[in-house]
């Protein structure tokens, strides 16, 4: 088990600047998970943690240990890449034993741990297959027997579920879920998709061109957005965003905000619209209004209004100018 | 009517197909055919296609006319070592083209392609000249030294080895792996199919070598099967075309019988089949 900190950390790819002096922690045992849109730095910032693209300048840590002059196969950590990166001319087994078998552990040992490993992921009976005749749920399990063999103090993985259908994706993710409990180390998760993060993570850093935008539990992320890009991204549908006229902005969660015919007696903010869209998904049904003339009228109480200043931050109770544009967004409509 | 045209379009490609085989059979079978001929048959014209009676032993006054087991031996020493070196060399400048990033990588690359493209007829006086100084001349080594790299496999093995996916060799770091275990363990697994034409292509090139071996040596102690086969002619001197023919059979075979065993690998070579 280890923690991972990034210290003044800069990274370049010729003359251009992905990431300038980033400092992160990641905690031990934590499952954290990078996300942001693609370009963001957060592949970038995983190989760094590996080794394949070290930094340009600063220091990064993995269990209070410097590891800039460290091999990536000696740095304790494993990773899962998103095209699984097996091995085609091996089976599964020698997959899952080469990393043990150049670092010369004994037979007995090796065979022991790929057994172990095998059983984790459920992949006992393909041992002695190649990996063509697998399929790509399957790949992708004996590449996290792969990184699981070798007992790594950091998990790390690039985007392990874009190449799976959708409803194997969400089976992987309660199994990573549960392999996180079991193995109790630190779990480092690059994706785009925010509801990966959400699911899964128990911290997300939020990043966008190079920068964290925030970093927080899933929860804190939803309710309480630093800035409108978080609260742009996180949730799915997103946050409605209306802009007024000074560039400072507000936004609303679809579910704190109600349809009726009448605006609701404790409303806030309302506006009228028409309904051009219906999706039922079962447990929840969304509308698409367009607001101008209409019937629908969208009320939203007070307490689920979030305000952001102009420069794009979070404006909170606390804060100087809460009264001036709460007063603004009444004045909405 | 469309799946009419379709029959049409399969026939006209099938006939394009045989007429291709003929046109690259015909001088291979008409050989064939010569070597079983009488003398007489082999200089008659119109041509004869099929000798009336096969004049196996044809193959015997080939066999016994020159000293055939030392040319034999000679043809397989230059083969197998200029092989082996050639191997040794450009499995490893490959994949250093193919994988590292170092200074003047492009300036090398470039010089290497230029080697290829020089013919060897340009090169073989220097070279013959260095020899001689160093007293090679009329042994096996200059017959081998000169052979030692293969320009167009470096360059093809250099192509396959790029389509090696990045994540590969460095999923292979994290696993501790050397480089030279890499490309033992990952790249030459994967590259097979190309290893094994470039090689073949190489060594049907130096086995069917007539030129450099011509110019590089004297006496039949040194000299491979090409050099015999063609001195056939000067023994003989009366051209009997079915004697020669008959050597050159025999110069073919062992080749024929490496391209079938290998014929699987250079159907797959120029398309890379890794997992996707």
């Amino acid at each position: 088990m280890a923690s991972i900190e990034f210290q003044n950390v800069t990274k370049k790819f010729g003359d251009n600047t992905v990431i300038s002096s980033m400092n992160l922690t990641i905690e031990d045992g934590s499952f954290t998970v990078l996300v942001g849109p693609s370009g963001c730095g957060k592949t970038t910032l995983l190989r760094m943690i590996a080794g394949i693209g070290p930094q340009t300048s600063g220091r990064v840590l993995v269990g209070g240990r410097d590891v800039t002059d460290i091999e990536p196969g000696k740095r304790g950590v494993a990773m899962v890449f998103q095209n699984y990166a097996i091995y085609p001319t091996m089976t599964v087994r020698e997959n899952i034993s080469f990393g043990l078998k150049n670092i010369h552990m004994p037979k007995e040992t090796i065979d022991k741990r790929v057994k172990e490993a095998c059983s984790k992921v459920g992949m006992m009976e393909y041992l002695d297959r190649k990996p063509s005749t697998l399929s790509g749920g399957q790949r992708q399990r004996i590449a996290l027997a792969r990184a699981i063999v070798k007992n790594p103090e950091v998990f790390l993985m690039d985007e392990p579920l874009s190449n799976l259908d959708a409803k194997l994706r969400v089976q992987m993710r309660v199994e990573l879920i549960e392999l996180h409990k079991k193995l109790k180390t630190t779990f480092v998760y690059v994706t785009h998709d925010q509801v990966e993060a959400m699911s899964m993570a128990d911290t997300i850093v939020l990043m966008d061109g190079g920068r964290i935008q925030q970093m927080a539990s899933p929860s804190v992320m939803y309710k309480d957005p630093d800035n409108l890009f978080t609260a742009r991204f996180i949730g799915s549908p997103s946050m409605n965003i209306r802009r007024m006229d000074d560039s400072t902005s507000f936004g609303f969660r679809p579910e704190h905000a109600s349809i009726g015919p009448e605006k609701e007696p404790n409303a806030w903010f309302t506006t009228t619209g028409t309904i051009t869209a219906r999706e039922m998904l079962g447990s929840e049904t969304l509308y698409t209004i367009r607001d101008s003339a209409g019937n629908a009228t969208v009320s939203v109480p007070e307490e689920h209004i979030y305000l952001f200043g102009s420069d794009g931050n979070r404006v909170r109770a606390e804060d100087a100018e809460y009264e001036t544009l709460m007063e603004k967004v009444r004045q909405q409509h | 009517m469309y799946k009419k045209r379709q029959k049409v379009g399969k026939l006209i490609s099938i006939l394009i197909k045989i007429i291709l085989c003929v046109i690259f059979l015909f001088p291979f079978a008409w050989m064939c055919s010569i070597a079983l001929q009488t003398g007489v048959e082999s200089s008659r014209a119109p041509i004869t296609l099929i000798p009336a009676v096969p004049q196996w032993q044809n193959f015997v006054t080939a066999w016994k006319m020159a000293p055939f087991p030392l040319y034999l031996r000679n043809t397989l020493i230059i083969v197998a070592a200029s092989a082996a070196l050639q191997a040794a060399v450009m499995i490893p400048a490959a994949y250093a083209f193919a994988r590292y990033e170092f200074k003047g990588r492009n300036l090398l690359f470039g010089l290497i392609l230029i080697a290829f493209m020089i013919p060897v007829q340009v090169t073989f006086l220097p070279i013959y000249r260095m020899a001689g100084k160093l007293n090679l001349i009329n042994t096996l080594w200059p017959q081998i030294i000169p052979h030692m790299t293969n320009a167009f496999g470096i360059f093809l093995l250099r192509q396959y080895f790029m389509q090696v996916p990045d994540e590969l060799v460095e999923a292979a770091k994290l696993d501790n792996a050397s480089d030279f275990k890499i490309l033992r363990r990952i790249m030459l697994p994967m590259s097979k199919p190309a290893i094994s034409s470039v090689m073949l292509l190489s060594v049907i090139g130096l086995w069917n070598d007539y030129f450099w071996p011509l110019m590089m040596t004297r006496s039949d102690e040194v000299r491979p099967l090409t050099i015999g086969i063609a001195a056939l002619r000067d023994t003989e001197g009366n051209d009997s075309w079915n004697i020669i023919m008959a050597g050159n059979m025999i110069l073919v075979l062992p080749l024929i019988v490496v391209y079938i065993f290998f014929s699987k690998y250079i159907i797959n070579s120029f398309s890379y089949d890794g997992i996707k």
